[in-house]
């Protein structure tokens, strides 16, 4: 379980990102963050495996408080999490091999892998996961040679390689077109329900959300406006979505949800 | 009079507003700021001073243009009058004349541009103060064709001149462009023989020596005579020259059917032709290889009438052979010192990227954005890197032969100078350049610092890392040919020796070296540029 406890983030420019969040997230379950863009849905996400550090309140996971961890220990949650992004943030010029063995950072003899040597069961791992992704193919090719889904999809395959009890999904579809989009969420859904990983995602359209989010939270300039169930997401109207969104992105959302559908 | 002019003008804008409804800035502005004179007034304002019209009718700007270029239009043609009329005893109006003589189409076209410029300026103050939007850009042309006549003619170009001695330079250019005779060497393969003579009324006759098995041998038959000399006093006959002995010469054992020389060498060794007449004694022999010929002894160089007891000096024989084609020296010291340049480039480029890697770092602004003082380090080493590079290799040549001398080692300090100043900056900005994404993804893994950098931000820079130095390397051999010019070692440098020494064929290769190295590296950096981006 993930409890996240007044979480409070300001930058050094003196924006407020987040205010005062307070969830929870039960294992397996597939938490959706909504939000207008600015609204600190990635800094939540990133303050999760503190990639970005919070200026005040507390992250617990599993017991463990996260935000207090010394950098050791903060390396070992980090490899039980995993991380994919909007704009997949592969290392382009290396293969796709390269890219999804760097999941194993986390785990392997910091000296032994900067000769780029990997234990021979990472690299089955690697092959695994490579096509239970569908990129078999793929593997001695650039990461720069492959498509935007298939990108993302190397990104869940690194992800994947750490093992991980979360993944954190910043956005994962927003660069993608709307057939690739079911298909990197379905890809995550199959992670959630096969290998019951509790996944946290961000996403903008309504109907995204309604088809795999178990779970909603919704963010408004760096405050928690809107918590959801299952059930209450399902039934939920374009005009309540809305609310979330703030009355001024009225049109954009409208726009994007239209376009959507 | 200026509230007249406002009048006028909106009236006219009404009118065409009336016909149009297209909004005219043009005519707002003027509305705004009208002109302060009548456009008769800024006519002959502009008429006596160019310019000055446009001024006083609020376009400031437009009239310090056609001042300045009417002011320097005249400067320049003062400048060359006086060149040209140089030598006229008296200043004035003989310089003008003179001038006139010298170049009537010149001065003549410059005076016309003159008035030109006047009238047109004129005439465009006159259309500035009614309505500013409709003036126009003859004045300026004027000054511009006045301009480039007197570029013309400052710069001394001289067409008729290059047409003249085209037939001239056809000859070395030929030499240059084709340069290949000089490229190889033939090397001569000689067969021979001698035979001794006693030259001096007194002394041994020397034996009759046999030549070694397989090799040509040569008989001389008297083996004692007297070389010819001059008869000075008349006693002994009338004056002039007394012909030396005649000796029939034989030869056996050389190559049949083959033209063979036949050379005197005196006592100390000196070899010469031996000339019947106007000709050099040249002989064929025969199919079974002999020959036989009669001959006068010849004069001594330097020598005693009559020589000494004892003087022998010997005939020779001798058959030349054209052996097998080798590389000429020239070609030879070409092609060393082209590996020479290229190794300068590659040196130079090598303590280039040794000296930029770190300093690329401090100029990255990415790197160094930390505190105040990074950013000054950083300021500081962006304004260093920008004046050492702006200082062209070839005067740090200049600075480095001071240093260490002419030669290579001055080329390499010269090109690393620019090397590094150039590949810094190209650095600093493939850092700056980078992706964070990578690098956040790589630490979210758990990756500790060093796997980070080895993962995310190695894998960025290393190709435009290469890449850039691969392009500076061509940079610098191309430039050390040039940079030899100066004397910085490589090619260039022995190329402005041939150059120098009218050796045109020997500069040819030269060029042709330098030519082919260059396109090859070019099109072998492009290649792997384009492998790696």
């Amino acid at each position: 379980m993930l409890e996240v406890k007044n979480l409070t983030k300001v930058y050094d420019d003196g924006t407020v990102a987040l205010r005062n969040v307070s969830f929870t997230v039960d294992d397996g379950e597939f938490l959706v963050v909504i939000g207008l863009s600015g609204s600190g849905k990635s800094t939540l996400l990133r303050c999760i495996n503190r990639l970005v550090e919070p200026t005040d309140g507390s992250i617990i996971w599993d017991g463990q408080d996260v935000t207090a961890a010394d950098p050791p220990d903060l390396r070992n949650i980090r490899r039980k999490i995993g991380m994919i992004f909007q704009h997949f943030n592969l290392v382009k010029r290396s293969s796709v091999l390269t890219n999804v063995l760097s999941g194993r950072l986390g785990y392997v003899t910091p000296w032994a892998s900067l000769l780029n040597r990997f234990p021979a069961a990472d690299r089955e791992a690697a092959a695994k996961a490579l096509e239970r992704v569908g990129l078999t193919e793929q593997t001695r090719k650039r990461a720069s040679e492959l498509s935007g889904g298939q990108q993302q999809r190397v990104g869940i395959a690194r992800a994947l390689m750490q093992e991980p009890s979360i993944i954190l999904a910043d956005e994962p579809v927003a660069s993608l077109d709307p057939v690739l989009a079911h298909s990197i969420l379905g890809n995550l859904e199959r992670l959630n329900q096969e290998d019951d990983i509790t996944i946290i995602c961000s996403l903008h359209y309504l109907d995204l959300v309604q088809r795999y989010a178990t779970r909603v939270i919704g963010l408004r300039d760096g405050e928690l406006v809107y918590e959801g169930t299952r059930d209450e997401i399902r039934s939920m109207t374009d005009d309540q979505f809305k609310q979330i969104y703030g009355e001024e992105a009225e049109r954009i959302t409208a726009g994007s949800i239209g376009g959507e559908a | 009079m200026s509230d007249q002019i406002t009048t006028e003008a909106e009236k006219h804008s009404a009118k065409r507003g009336a016909k149009s409804k297209r909004p005219d800035s043009g005519d707002i502005l003027n509305r705004e700021l009208p002109s302060l004179v009548t456009p008769t007034v800024a006519a002959v304002m502009s008429a006596v001073i160019p310019g000055l019209g446009q001024m006083f009718a609020r376009r400031v700007q437009r009239g310090v243009i056609l001042l300045a270029g009417a002011a320097s239009v005249i400067g320049m043609f003062v400048w060359r009058f006086r060149i040209l009329g140089e030598r006229a005893e008296v200043p004035g109006w003989p310089v003008f004349l003179r001038a006139l003589d010298r170049r009537p189409w010149f001065v003549g076209f410059i005076l016309v541009a003159l008035v030109a410029i006047w009238i047109l300026s004129a005439i465009d103050a006159h259309r500035t103060a009614q309505r500013p939007s409709r003036s126009g850009a003859g004045a300026f042309l004027a000054i511009i064709a006045a301009l480039f006549v007197l570029g013309w003619q400052v710069s001394e170009i001289d067409v008729g001149t290059a047409i003249q001695r085209i037939p001239d330079a056809l000859p070395p250019l030929a030499r240059v462009i084709w340069p290949w005779e000089a490229a190889v060497e033939f090397e001569e393969n000689e067969v021979g023989g001698t035979a001794q003579i006693l030259v001096s009324p007194e002394g041994m006759i020397p034996p009759q020596v046999d030549p070694q098995p397989g090799e040509p041998g040569v008989t001389i038959s008297p083996r004692q005579g007297t070389l010819a000399s001059q008869n000075l006093d008349g006693n002994a006959g009338a004056i002039g020259n007394v012909p030396g002995t005649e000796v029939t010469v034989s030869g056996f054992g050389f190559e049949p059917s083959t033209t063979t020389e036949i050379r005197w060498i005196d006592q100390n060794g000196s070899i010469f032709p031996i000339r019947q007449g106007r000709d050099e004694l040249i002989v064929e022999t025969g199919a079974d290889g002999t020959f036989s010929v009669i001959f006068t002894l010849p004069f001594p160089l330097i020598g005693a009438d009559p020589e000494p007891s004892g003087t022998i000096h010997q005939v020779q024989a001798r058959q030349v052979f054209t052996g097998e084609a080798t590389a000429s020296r020239a070609l030879l010291i070409i092609i060393s010192r082209m590996v020479e340049t290229i190794v300068l480039g590659m040196m130079a480029t090598l303590f280039g990227i040794i000296f930029s890697i770190p300093v690329s770092f401090l100029a990255a602004r990415n790197i160094m954005s930390g505190s105040r003082i990074s950013m000054a380090i950083y300021y500081l080493v962006r304004f260093t890197m920008n004046v050492i590079r702006s200082i062209e290799p070839l005067i740090w040549v200049l600075i480095a032969t001071v240093w260490v001398g002419l030669g290579p080692f001055a080329g390499i300090i010269a090109l690393t100078m620019h090397s590094i100043a150039a590949l810094s900056k190209l650095y600093s900005e493939a850092i700056e350049g980078i992706d964070p994404g990578p690098i956040e993804a790589i630490q979210a893994t758990g990756a500790n610092r060093l796997q980070t950098i080895a993962y995310a931000i190695i894998p960025q820079m290393i190709s435009p890392f290469v890449s850039f130095s691969i392009y500076r390397w061509d940079i610098n051999v191309r430039m050390s040919t040039v940079i030899g010019l100066v004397g910085g070692g490589g090619v260039g440098f022995i190329l402005v020796q041939y150059v120098r020494l009218l050796q045109y064929r020997q500069a040819g290769i030269a060029v042709w070296f330098i030519a082919i190295t260059v396109a090859l590296l070019d099109y072998v950096s492009a290649e792997i540029r384009n492998k790696l981006a």
